[in-house]
């Protein structure tokens, strides 16, 4: 049974991982950031599936069993602070929110 | 160019272990940088340039990933790994280029979606359930549900393709800057991936389960799992309920809070102290107040 290089499913993870950086870092939309975190967490999961594929070890597999219940909590959180921040300023942009930079 | 491409045979093929020269890793970051940089929301990009630029960075890419298993007899994957990358790839750019958080939303439900299909050709069928299941069918909802309840007032008619669209959906911030270390990122972890990869090859060397047919894995991985969870985590399977539960009684702690209008939060109630009112005296005794621009102003002016 010849399979592919876990080399291609890293490669794979770190391009999805970057992308969502990428995102994370230009969009100004809030809703649209907590999604590219979420993009980020994909290319972690390959990763993780990845190594536990190709050492045969379970560990990683229900890693990503946790990882999902940390997403799961992290994106209600983190929607129920946007509608909050959304109905007092009125805007989705995460510029509004300058001064908490200080 | 294919003569070019045909340098960059796996260098070592018994092993399993790939390289790729760093040059070539290069070339391809600095192409999908300025392709991203190109895609990403504003308002003087050109977006076919950028998705020209990154469909062909993408595709000699791939074109140099599958010549290394090219060489190989069979590979049991077939060519559902390329095309599931490739919708994997494609959705998540399309995320974080839409300009319309809706179709990010759904675009991200692609990438899930292909990104299940990687896990079931890596026979990990219970994450790639889960993972159907609780991104596309929970977590997405949930945020289609909140850009819903946070969208502007649509123009009815215009047509335009910025139509009713906020300021911030518009114009991206920072999008150079994000896109070259982005991709400087990108091209270290290829770098380290495909040039730097000799302890990779121990996992290359041991192919998976080795013993085990097909059939066994796909039986077994499931039953293994809820095994291991049960067997060796079980105080942070424990913990892991004890935290969605914490996170449901937060988020609706905070999406219920009553927020006060911004346009009265400010205003100074009776007790302020304002600075023109207090006379300025000397009484050695009276104490300083902290906070006004006034230095000689006393918090029981004597009068």
């Amino acid at each position: 049974m010849q399979l592919l290089a876990l080399q291609h499913y890293l490669a794979i993870g770190a391009i999805l991982f970057v992308i969502g950086l990428i995102g994370f870092i230009t969009r100004r939309n809030m809703i649209v950031i907590f999604l590219c975190t979420e993009l980020m967490f994909q290319g972690v999961i390959i990763n993780l599936v990845a190594f536990s594929r190709y050492t045969n070890n379970l560990a990683g597999q229900a890693f990503v069993i946790f990882i999902l219940v940390i997403a799961a909590s992290e994106a209600s959180l983190a929607l129920g602070l946007v509608i909050l921040l959304f109905r007092t300023k009125n805007t989705l942009d995460a510029d509004a929110w300058r001064e908490l930079k200080w | 160019m294919l003569g070019f491409l045909s340098t960059l045979q796996p260098a070592d093929a018994g092993t399993g272990l790939y390289l790729i020269a760093p040059t070539v890793i290069l070339i391809l970051c600095v192409a999908g940088g300025v392709g991203t940089f190109l895609l990403l929301p504003g308002r003087k990009q050109s977006p076919r340039l950028g998705a020209l630029l990154l469909i062909i960075a993408g595709l000699i890419f791939g074109l140099i990933l599958f010549r290394t298993v090219v060489g190989q007899a069979s590979s049991d994957t077939g060519p559902y790994f390329w095309i599931f990358s490739a919708i994997a790839v494609v959705g998540a750019i399309r995320v974080i280029t839409h300009s319309r958080p809706v179709y990010s939303a759904l675009y991200f439900v692609l990438t899930v979606f292909a990104t299940a299909g990687l896990f079931i050709l890596m026979y990990a069928e219970f994450i790639a359930a889960a993972l159907v299941l609780i991104y596309a069918g929970a977590i997405l909802i949930t945020y289609v549900f909140v850009i819903m309840l946070a969208a502007s007032a649509q123009t009815v008619g215009d047509r335009s393709p910025l139509a009713g669209l906020a300021e911030c959906d518009i114009q991206s911030r920072e999008p150079f800057t994000a896109a070259c270390v982005g991709f400087a990122l990108m091209g270290v972890l290829l770098f380290v991936i495909f040039d730097k990869a000799e302890r990779l090859a121990q996992f290359n060397f041991t192919p998976p389960a080795a013993g085990l047919s097909a059939d066994e894995l796909v039986h077994g991985s499931t039953q293994s799992i809820g095994q291991y969870l049960f067997q060796n985590q079980m105080v942070n399977f424990e913990l892991a309920g004890l935290i969605l539960t914490v996170s449901m009684v937060g988020a609706i702690v905070i999406a219920r809070r009553k927020v006060a209008d911004i346009n009265q939060r400010f205003e100074p109630s009776i007790e302020t102290i304002s600075a023109n009112a207090t006379p300025v005296n000397d009484d050695p005794r009276s104490i300083p107040v902290y906070g006004t621009t006034n230095p000689k102003q006393k918090s029981f002016p004597q009068t």
